[in-house]
């Protein structure tokens, strides 16, 4: 029997139209609404949709960047790590790869001896060589994306939020990078991956759920939803 | 208060990294924070002394900590003003408490302050008033000058973000401030009728105590101090309630 760690019951979700856009007070429609949902430790869940369909909303708010309008989340643990995926966060310029891997990794919720024990790790995947622990701001763009990378993948959270299988780096890097997070839906992580991309959705994941304005339209294994969300974008064409 | 403790792990390292960037930055920046209340003091100095007449050592170092305190408040509001808009990015991504970088911008700033203080503290002691009993009062004006710049800098820096416009107006109230708060002046210069207006303002309690403490040697007025107390929690008590509130709204209602 699965054992649930995020409940979202009946959630919904607005944003407040900028001043420009009219009145204060006035509202954009619901960017989710009446959602209903349950992640389950260990599985890989899918979620599908075009743009604007509530995704990145729905990261933010499983990530706990922003709280519900309606409705509840409830995680079922109460030091669940979930963490999104993000390279380079608030790296600072004049520090060294290592002491950049440190400060990233508290900002994602690691503890420092955790980040400490992974340094090796952070420098050997990053194929940084001596220059990890060079200032980042000697750092071409390449480089940065790849320190990033690797740190973001050492974090270990207990659900991984994953927008877009996206690698980074050269093309020896991009090959390694979308190895590693593939291999992530092997193991008994908890992944929450969006895409608009149905395909790496039926292939690397256990279940599926589709959503559009906000809501969800399907749910179920990748095969057919995928399939469905499909069907429909060939449709509107 | 209990995610304080959580996240003090990163404002301690943050400060750290901070202050490392900025020694690779700059070498003069830790010296400019000591050089910078010197010039203006001098500068205080010599126009007040040809206004008011009054020279001498102890108008120079009264108007000197006047100047060093207010630094120590006007460069941790501002420089704490836009910590939330500048780090959106990262609050966009991971979720941490909002209170976090403008905490970590007045850390970063109170040990500039910390060096600078220590500096000029010993060396006006050395040729001043000498060393007294009411010197076991500065840890306690500190503390509280401490409370009065982490509160509003907690009203402030959510506010900015909220509505940038507020950056603007905050400049002009601090240049207000600046000539009310008995910087290159004292409480005696005040007419009566505005002395308890004047006093209301913590900022100016606050520098009339340094002075007391420091350079006069005796213990502070104690109605004073808990007036400024008071006003200081009660500003610290608004700025946890409106961090609070908006912490996990703030991404609905603004792109910054």
């Amino acid at each position: 029997m699965p054992e649930p760690l995020i409940h979202l019951e009946n959630t919904g979700i607005y944003y407040r139209s900028g001043r420009a856009k009219g009145p204060q007070g006035v509202i954009t429609p619901w960017a989710l609404r009446g959602l209903n949902m349950q992640i389950m430790r260990g599985e890989k869940l899918g979620i599908v949709g075009r743009n604007g369909c509530g995704k990145s909303t729905l990261l933010r708010l499983l990530a706990g960047i922003i709280m519900p309008d309606e409705g509840v989340i409830r995680y079922t643990r109460g030091n669940l790590h979930v963490q999104l995926l993000a390279l380079g966060v608030g790296f600072e310029s004049h520090l060294s790869g290592a002491e950049n891997a440190v400060l990233s990794g508290l900002f994602m919720g690691k503890t420092r001896r955790h980040m400490e024990s992974r340094l090796a790790e952070i420098q050997e995947f990053s194929e940084l060589g001596d220059a990890f622990h060079r200032p980042v701001n000697t750092y071409s763009s390449g480089m940065n994306a790849r320190l990033g990378f690797s740190i973001a993948i050492q974090t270990d959270p207990d659900v991984f939020l994953i927008d877009e299988i996206l690698g980074v780096g050269d093309r020896g890097f991009l090959v390694k990078s979308q190895q590693i997070l593939r291999d992530k839906f092997k193991d008994d992580t908890t992944v929450v991956l969006i895409s608009h991309d149905a395909r790496i959705i039926s292939e690397v994941c256990s279940r599926a759920v589709w959503m559009e304005k906000g809501r969800v339209l399907a749910e179920g294994l990748p095969r057919d939803v995928c399939t469905a969300y499909e069907d429909s974008m060939l449709a509107k064409k | 208060m209990q995610s304080l403790l959580r996240y003090k792990d990163i404002i301690f390292y943050r400060i750290l990294a901070g202050m490392k960037s900025e020694a690779r930055k700059n070498y003069l920046g830790y010296l400019w924070f000591v050089l910078e209340p010197l010039l203006s003091t001098a500068l205080l100095y010599f126009s007040m002394s040809h206004i008011t007449g009054q020279r001498g050592m102890d108008t120079a170092l009264s108007i000197l900590f006047g100047m060093i305190a207010w630094q120590w408040f006007e460069g941790s509001i501002m420089l704490s003003a836009s910590s939330i808009l500048s780090k959106f990015h990262i609050y966009q991504q991971v979720p941490l408490p909002k209170y976090l970088f403008p905490l970590v911008d007045i850390g970063t700033n109170t040990v500039r302050f910390a060096v600078a203080f220590s500096l000029v503290l010993i060396a006006s002691i050395s040729i001043g008033p000498g060393p007294s009993l009411a010197l076991v009062w500065l840890p306690l004006l500190l503390m509280l000058q401490l409370l009065l710049i982490a509160g509003l800098a907690l009203v402030i820096s959510m506010s900015v973000t909220l509505l940038q416009d507020i950056k603007i107006v905050l400049q002009s109230v601090f240049r207000l401030l600046f000539f009310a708060s008995g910087i290159f002046f004292t409480a005696e210069r005040v007419p009566a009728h505005l002395l308890p207006y004047f006093h209301a303002n913590p900022i100016a309690a606050l520098i009339e105590s340094y002075r007391a403490v420091i350079l006069h040697q005796h213990a502070p007025d104690l109605g004073l101090l808990g007036q400024a107390s008071l006003t200081s929690l009660a500003i610290l008590a608004l700025g946890a309630f409106i961090q609070n509130y908006f912490d996990k709204r703030l991404l609905k209602l603004t792109n910054a």
